[in-house]
């Protein structure tokens, strides 16, 4: 059954079995603090006694044993005496007890000692203890224990009711702990079960309580929306990819149907082939290298890198390209200025950045290189005279195969921010699009890394 | 030139082969870690190109047994893995060039070229000369025909690493590596325009072009000439 497979109801079990044997052995050192022991203490009283009662029989008989009996029951004792005192034969010689077994049977007994007094009948118990006497004369003496006879009965009582109700109340209230806590965690389930099934879009409802059940609800829901995006991303990407690559290489198999058509056509579709086949791949490598550099979560290779440096270089490396687009490529680098960071991907980063700033720039445009400390932070940027990017589109900029409208007709794969994107997130480092007026302004900003000179070799 | 490839595609590996041998060299395949590794220490190679990832015994760990006994034997790096300091890692164990999957086959051509023809000279000339070049390195001036031409620090250093594999394919990879220092897929045509100009600095007034293009592959300076 299910609710005896729920560990909430195991759990509740035990605590019942728990709470129930606490309450007994609670009940049971009450019974003996309160009864037992004031019991034992009276039975022993009883014995003393009736070891010096014996002793003056033994001495003077009935007749010194009467007296003594009598004065014994007027005694103002909290525990009231009873006694009887009987001859051989059976007759009473003195008793203050309305009853007794005719004949000896054990020698503790519980007799009912009721006493008429002023009118009113009063109910007393009494423990009693049967002594035969030399020549089968019998003593009985007794001590009220009323209060505890009563107290016993209650505690008996109390406990055959309260034991049996405290097991099912527990029970119950194991069943329906289990029922609630069973039925947020089938919501779970149910909704884990879902995700399975290829729903992604499944959530675990929230109570309002704010419970330990809703904070867990709340963080599997909020990786359930990161696994959900993460996997709408990987669609996406390969969705772009199938489409994109269907171009270059339908323009392949047409070159070399062409070929195979006219093999003396030879060169020209052959050069157009290998353009393509090169397109391919490059689209290749750069999806391969932004996946690498994604998947990278460890930063073991970074050493420290002087961007002063690395960006007079990218700007060395650049400039024949910006002179033959009849561009001035200017830089304005503060020096010393470095981070800690991969010194390859660093540089393929500025080079892409440097690359679409020419490839973009119209002839005679001005393309500005600036590397400075701004509030504590190494603020690279580069600012160009070309379209710029509309503000609705500088969001997407850095999406796989994502092209701004404004740059159609210029030949590109849509990847090459993407990479940069890539660079700058695994350097924990921001990237931002700005006008420049006209133009495009990207602002990189690295974390600065302004400890003294570390020398390892 | 005796090179051992340690490659387990084995259609990669006959192509490897098939170039290697067009060019006239010696090869030996072995596609399995273990068997590349017993031939390394059987034969002496000029060149081993040794892939990363092999059956039975990993391809850094082969370098590194090959290095352990002191061999100096020249390694070039395949590798297809995704690691990010996969480069690094084959460079610390011991290996002389990284070239990561896919490469064009003219690069491997070139960079094997160069590896293999290396000499361990500890000390490089500090003049060289070829075809008609003369370069002072210390100097770091430079004449042809006795005609004195003047280059940026870059420009220099494009030509010494050019004349220093006078008679090899030198690719635009190896130049960014060795001139820059850094190492990335260009893509773009930058080098080119770096080499045209260092070209028309040095052809100007003379008939035949010192640096050739080799289509698909990269630059090269003749021996001859």
């Amino acid at each position: 059954m299910k609710l005896f497979g729920s560990l909430s109801f195991r759990l509740a079990l035990i605590y019942a079995g728990l709470f129930t044997v606490s309450v007994s052995l609670l009940g049971g050192l009450y019974f003996w603090a309160a009864i037992a022991r004031p019991l034992g203490q009276v039975r022993e009283q009883l014995a003393q006694e009736g070891e010096a009662l014996s002793a003056v029989y033994r001495r003077g008989g009935a007749d010194a044993l009467a007296p003594l009996l009598e004065r014994r029951a007027g005694d103002p004792s909290p525990r009231l005496a009873y006694h009887a005192l009987l001859r051989p034969d059976g007759s009473v010689v003195t008793s203050n007890l309305p009853s007794w077994p005719r004949s000896f049977t054990t020698r503790w007994l519980r007799i009912e000692a009721d006493v008429a007094r002023e009118g009113d009948e009063d109910e007393y118990e009494a423990l009693a203890l049967d002594l035969p006497l030399e020549g089968e004369a019998r003593l009985l003496i007794g001590r009220d224990i009323e209060d505890l006879d009563e107290l016993e009965e209650g505690v008996r009582e109390t406990l055959v009711w309260l034991l049996p109700a405290l097991a099912l109340l527990t029970l119950a209230g194991g069943a329906l702990m289990s029922r609630a806590i069973g039925r947020r965690i089938d919501a779970m389930t149910a909704t884990a079960r879902r995700v399975i099934a290829g729903d992604l879009s499944g959530r675990i409802p929230r109570g309002r309580a704010g419970d330990d059940f809703d904070r867990l609800a709340e963080t599997l829901n909020l990786m359930l929306d990161r696994i959900e995006a993460s996997l709408e991303a990987v669609r996406r990407v390969s969705d772009s990819v199938a489409h994109e690559l269907r171009t270059p290489l339908s323009r392949l198999k047409a070159s070399l149907i062409e070929l195979e058509a006219e093999p003396e056509a030879g060169a020209e579709p052959l050069r157009r082939a290998i353009e393509e086949a090169d397109r391919l791949q490059s689209i290749f490598d750069s999806l391969l290298r932004i996946s690498r550099i994604e998947a990278s979560r460890h930063a073991a290779a970074f050493e420290r890198v002087d961007l002063s440096e690395l960006m007079l270089d990218a700007v060395d490396y650049y400039q024949p390209a910006a002179e033959a687009k009849g561009q001035r490529l200017t830089a304005s680098v503060a020096p010393g200025l470095e981070t800690r960071g991969d010194r390859d991907l660093l540089f393929q980063a500025v080079s892409n950045l440097l690359d679409n700033a020419i490839k973009y720039t119209p002839a005679g445009g001005l393309v500005a290189v600036s590397v400075g400390l701004v509030a504590g932070e190494i603020l690279v940027a580069i600012s160009d005279t070309g379209p710029g990017i509309a503000p609705e589109h500088r969001e997407k900029v850095a999406e796989r195969f994502f092209r701004a409208p404004s740059v159609e007709g210029v030949p590109g794969l849509g990847l090459g921010l993407s990479v940069v994107q890539a660079i700058a997130a695994y350097h924990r480092s921001h990237l931002r699009f700005e006008s420049a007026d006209p133009g495009l302004r990207v602002e990189w900003r690295l974390p600065r890394d302004d400890r003294p000179e570390e020398r390892t070799d | 030139m005796h090179v051992l490839l340690i490659e387990d595609d084995a259609r990669l590996a006959a192509f490897i082969t098939k170039a290697l041998r067009e060019e006239g060299h010696l090869v030996d395949h072995r596609s399995d870690g273990k068997d590349g590794l017993l031939q390394a220490s059987l034969e002496s190679y000029d060149l081993i190109i040794l892939d990363r990832m092999l059956p039975s015994v990993d391809g850094l760990k082969i370098l590194q047994t090959i290095r352990a006994t002191g061999d100096l034997t020249p390694v070039l790096i395949l590798s297809a893995l995704g690691d990010l300091d996969e480069r690094v890692k084959g460079l610390r164990a011991g290996g002389d060039d990284y070239l990561p999957k896919p490469f064009a086959l003219s690069e491997l051509l070139a960079r094997a070229e160069v590896l293999g023809r290396r000499r361990p000279a500890p000390d490089e000339p500090a003049r060289i000369s070829i075809a008609g070049l003369d370069l002072d390195v210390v100097g770091r001036t430079v004449s042809r025909a006795g005609r004195r031409i003047e280059l940026t620090n870059r420009e220099f250093r494009i030509l010494e690493f050019l004349a220093r594999n006078a008679g090899r394919i030198v690719t635009r990879s190896m130049l960014l590596e060795h001139v820059w220092d850094y190492h990335f897929d260009p893509q773009t045509n930058i080098i080119d325009q770096h080499v045209s100009r260092l070209r028309q600095k040095l052809d100007r007034g003379f008939e035949t072009s010192l640096v050739e293009t080799v289509r698909g592959a990269g630059y090269t300076i003749r021996r001859s000439g």
